[in-house]
């Protein structure tokens, strides 16, 4: 808490608000792009350019019935979107979007980011840990096998991909020689880090979509295999739930890749939060991109990529990091 | 502030501990044992200790007991434990073992000076100050932990493996045996398949 409390309250409330709206339009944005990636038009019914398709969504989920399944643990069951969803929110919440901003028109000055601690990068991590037992709550206490499957295939995925995730990022804490995201980004002044950590940033960038559950790793709901994977037994606003904290997560893991491998919040002309938002769409986009083009790997071949590619690069990328800092 | 969030923690950390022993299904259980995890680290911050708080998250919550919840969950779909589980032998010597810590925590609580505040200088408990001292003084005990917690992690592969062959998957069938093989395996396992449609038709028949 850099700000006293009360304005960190109100930075939290500002930014979950606009982290959802963020999320409602980019949903639109996905659906579009997808559309045109395959020659058709996408959303275009509800207001000016299918603009109000988000909001038309969530009238409708609102107005589903909310069932629990007969066999399903109740609490574990109800309270699984929930976990999900608030681990999604709280790991956003150490991005920075700047540094020192004045208020125009009054000498106010507040900090662009809610909180800056030694162990920011950590402290995500723990939160992005957590969330995962949202997935394995949800699909353990649906009762169902499509669900209890589908939350281990995510479990395994997320538990395998964080190895290499971790390690690839480890590259970019030595250079910085900081866990704190502010210091991170302030040190890529002068050179973006995708330059010097580029092996690191390739396997980031494979790892983040494994861990963000989006095509081509999304095993853990393949269709044809496992029906909706943990969230089968899930409809109306718990599902919902379930969407947004995945997309949320995608957003969390492109704000990560803007701060640590693209300069955070820094760029000419515009201001802090325009450049990070800009950044985070940039890296959104290239996922969306992948989803239209790439067919989902099989289980077996996202193993192999975790393990036998990525694990090995990311290692050897830590490696050079490490003998360059030292020794240059 | 510090008080509230101790109490607060401490007051999460006792009761999730109860639950972890008080519950009857194992899953439940486990979960309890996460939140009693979680109010710990929460203890931890108040200690200046951030960097071991958040280790403390990631590798038992983000990792240890995702493999418990995996077991379990595996294991079986409701494996609660009834009352004619509990056996007498089993009740006195956790009596016993719960005595023994409540000895063992008065020993130390009594035995250290608690009287006064330690005060702490500002990098106390970073990544950094934790960092130098794992590689200066603490040196050796890191490294025979890592080699330990290495042949811990062989160990694991060769009991997993248990001596079977591996099933190999399309790709290395096709690598190993050629074309020839997985055209065979298709060809067996559609004849399977058929055998039990006729099976099944014919019973429908009668």
């Amino acid at each position: 808490m850099v700000d006293g409390v009360i304005l960190t309250i109100i930075k939290s409330l500002v930014l979950a608000s606009v982290l959802m709206g963020f999320f409602a339009y980019m949903t639109w944005v996905e659906r579009k792009l997808i559309g045109r990636f395959q020659a058709r038009y996408g959303p275009n019914r509800v207001g000016p350019y299918g603009l109000m398709q988000p909001i038309a969504d969530l009238g409708k989920m609102l107005q589903k019935e909310n069932m629990i399944p007969e066999m399903a643990h109740r609490k574990l069951y109800i309270a699984a979107p929930f976990i999900a969803m608030t681990c999604a929110i709280g790991a956003f919440g150490l991005m920075p979007f700047g540094n020192v901003a004045t208020i125009p028109g009054t000498d106010w000055t507040i900090h662009l980011y809610i909180a800056n601690t030694s162990v920011s990068l950590l402290v995500v991590a723990a939160i992005g840990s957590l969330g995962f037992y949202g997935l394995m709550i949800g699909g353990w206490a649906s009762s169902s096998k499509y669900a209890l499957l589908g939350g281990m295939r995510a479990i395994a995925q997320l538990v395998s991909y964080e190895v290499a995730f971790t390690l690839a990022v480890i590259g970019v804490i030595i250079q910085a020689s900081s866990l704190s995201f502010v210091t991170i980004s302030n040190a890529q002044e002068h050179l973006w880090y995708i330059i010097p950590q580029f092996l690191g940033f390739l396997v980031f960038f494979v790892a983040a979509v494994a861990e963000s559950n989006r095509p081509p790793f999304d095993l853990t709901e393949a269709d044809g295999e496992v029906v909706a994977g943990y969230h089968t037994e899930y409809g109306g606003m718990r599902y919902a739930m379930f969407a947004a904290a995945e997309f949320i997560n995608a957003i969390t893991l492109s704000a990560l890749g803007a701060v640590l491998f693209l300069g955070g919040p820094s760029g000419p002309f515009l201001p802090g939060p325009i450049w990070m938002i800009l950044k985070i769409g940039a890296f959104l986009f290239v996922l969306i991109w992948i989803r239209a083009t790439l067919p989902r790997v099989r289980f077996d071949q996202l193993m192999k990529i975790g393990w036998k590619v990525l694990l090995p690069v990311a290692t050897l990328n830590l490696l050079l990091t490490a003998v360059a800092v030292v020794y240059l | 502030m510090d008080l509230v969030v101790f109490f607060i923690a401490s007051v999460c950390a006792i009761a999730s501990a109860i639950a972890v022993v008080a519950q009857k299904n194992p899953f439940v259980s486990a979960l309890a044992l996460l939140a009693n995890l979680a109010s710990l680290a929460a203890l931890m911050l108040l200690l200046e200790a951030q960097f071991v708080a958040a280790a403390q998250i990631i590798v038992y919550a983000g990792a240890v007991m995702v493999m418990f919840l995996f077991v379990i969950a595996y294991v079986g779909p409701r494996g609660e434990i009834g009352p004619g589980a509990r056996k007498p032998w089993l009740v006195a010597l956790s009596v016993v073992a719960a005595l023994l810590i409540t000895v063992e925590i008065i020993v130390v609580v009594v035995g250290a000076s608690l009287g006064e505040v330690a005060s702490v200088d500002g990098d106390y408990g970073s990544p950094a100050a934790i960092g130098k001292a794992l590689v200066t003084h603490y040196l050796l005990a890191f490294e025979v932990v890592s080699v330990i917690l290495f042949m811990a992690a062989i160990a694991g592969v060769v009991f997993g493996a248990g001596g079977r062959p591996v099933r190999l998957s399309t790709d290395q069938v096709l690598a190993k045996e050629g074309e020839s093989a997985v055209a065979r395996r298709r060809e067996a396992s559609r004849a399977a398949l058929e055998a039990a449609r006729d099976s099944t038709t014919g019973e429908s028949a009668r």
